[in-house]
């Protein structure tokens, strides 16, 4: 999948990852959901955070 | 709205910490407030009005808004109108005595949060694999010695997290017994086991007199370790915090001191009481341990369903910074909102079953750890350090049974098991 660029982001405040890739199914994300394509209101589902704090992975 | 006000016989314990000893009568009381009072004041002598907020929904509505629910100008712990003058007039108006990063509001709170936010960031965490597991293998074998029975919780169940936090902080092994005792004090306070010699349970002023007098042990001993940490740095969380700086100063002394106080009691005492819980779990249902053996795959979600179960973090408060209507309740300026994580984290509007232990409970977002801008900076650390103890316990555990009553610690704030008798077979 990373041959696809998808890319893995972090929250910047509870270090939960969202892979665009895998996306969230239990969130009703389907997998290739890039994060910018997330609406405005969604937010980090481990603190509640704004997509805004979210940062590239680099783990 | 005829629910508005809630009768203060029912929620006065809610007020008590030596009610809270009493989990049972807790989730008793909680569960007749979500149903009939889910949002409504108290009003109990001795303490200002508090919004009673029991509902998930509504703690996580709260708790993501820090800049429309304050958390630095009154009290985040639960303190009655006494004690919070005695506090004022401790430290000259401010109604905290500590100020750590619990006790801050932005943008202060991120600016001393990011001076070790990436310490405790998952990839960090996972580099402390190999040192947490070699402690928790002597901690195994510990328990395996103490066979056929033990105390787990004061045996043991203290002294693994304690160890470890203490261990990446840099603080030497021979005070980590003295850092155990002032954890107890602090969140303790009336226990008549763990708190402070000569504290007055009955004093509604004894939280502030305790924290206070904690707080200067705390200092007095931090300051000498910041004073060593910047004249010869180490590879240690003091190191970080000595060297830390806030928009390109030093950090405050009171700040300093009460970050290093936070690690040095959240950052065990929590853990601590989730492990014991776990523990007690396994002892009551002998089908959880079969479970647990036959798909150690499942010891993440243990891990997790006893951190919701124990909710270590009981009770946060919040004032509002301005007019806000929640659930339809108009909430006003300057309010006070007791946030209930014991209630939230069994509200049957959000688990399936929620005084069911399920560690298949898939997901599991308990609010264990907070939500919103000041979750738990351990978090991830707690987590790792509970899943690997379980996973060098759990294999070489043949039985386990309460072997006596369990008991919880008496205290309103921050709380779990003091006493966990098991009777065990371990390899």
């Amino acid at each position: 999948m990373a041959d696809d660029g998808w890319r893995i982001w972090q929250c910047g405040i509870c270090g939960d990852l969202y892979d665009e890739a895998a996306g969230m199914p239990d969130q009703g994300i389907p997998p290739g959901t890039r994060l910018e394509d997330l609406p405005d209101t969604w937010i980090c589902p481990m603190c509640g955070s704004p997509k805004g704090v979210f940062i590239p992975y680099e783990g | 709205m005829d629910n508005l006000k809630i009768p203060v016989d029912l929620v006065a314990p809610i007020f008590s910490p030596a009610a809270y000893g009493n989990r049972d009568k807790i989730h008793e009381i909680f569960t007749t407030l979500r149903r009939d009072y889910p949002l409504s004041i108290a009003e109990v002598p001795g303490f200002d009005p508090h919004w009673i907020v029991t509902k998930y929904d509504d703690l996580r509505e709260i708790t993501r808004q820090d800049d429309k629910f304050l958390s630095s100008v009154r009290s985040k712990t639960l303190v009655s109108q006494a004690a919070e003058a005695f506090i004022r007039d401790f430290t000259g108006g401010t109604p905290n005595v500590f100020k750590t990063l619990v006790n801050m509001d932005e943008p202060e709170h991120t600016d001393y949060r990011n001076v070790t936010a990436q310490h405790f960031m998952p990839q960090s965490v996972a580099t402390l694999e190999p040192l947490i597991r070699k402690i928790a293998k002597r901690y195994a074998d510990k328990l395996a010695s103490m066979a056929p029975a033990c105390d787990f919780a004061w045996d043991l169940g203290f002294h693994y997290p304690l160890e470890v936090i203490m261990t990446i902080i840099g603080v030497p092994e021979e005070d980590h017994a003295m850092m155990l005792r002032l954890t107890q004090w602090v969140f303790n306070y009336t226990d008549p086991e763990l708190g402070r010699p000569g504290a007055d349970p009955s004093d509604l002023s004894e939280v502030a007199k305790t924290w206070m007098i904690a707080f200067l042990e705390f200092k007095d001993y931090y300051d000498r370790m910041v004073e060593d940490r910047l004249a010869c740095p180490r590879e240690d969380i003091a190191t970080v915090l000595a060297h830390g700086k806030v928009n390109g100063c030093p950090m405050e002394n009171v700040a300093l001191i009460s970050y290093f106080a936070i690690a040095s009691t959240a950052g065990h005492d929590t853990t601590a009481a989730s492990t014991s819980m776990a523990m007690w779990k396994l002892a009551e249902d002998p089908t959880l341990l079969e479970r647990l053996q036959e798909n150690p795959k499942l010891i993440p979600g243990f891990v997790e369903e006893a951190i919701r179960w124990a909710t270590p973090i009981q009770i946060f408060v919040r004032s509002a910074a301005e007019d806000y209507v929640l659930r339809g309740r108009q909430i006003k300026k300057g309010d006070l909102l007791y946030l209930s994580y014991v209630s939230a984290n069994r509200d049957e509007d959000i688990f399936d079953e929620p005084f069911a232990f399920k560690p298949e409970r898939s997901p599991n977002r308990h609010v264990g750890f907070g939500y919103g801008g000041h979750i738990c900076l351990g978090q991830h650390l707690g987590r790792m350090e509970m899943r690997i103890f379980w996973e060098e316990v759990i294999p070489r555990l043949k039985s386990v049974e309460m072997a006596g009553e369990g008991r919880m610690a008496q205290a309103e704030t921050v709380s779990g098991p003091k006493h966990v008798p098991i009777r065990f077979e371990m390899t």
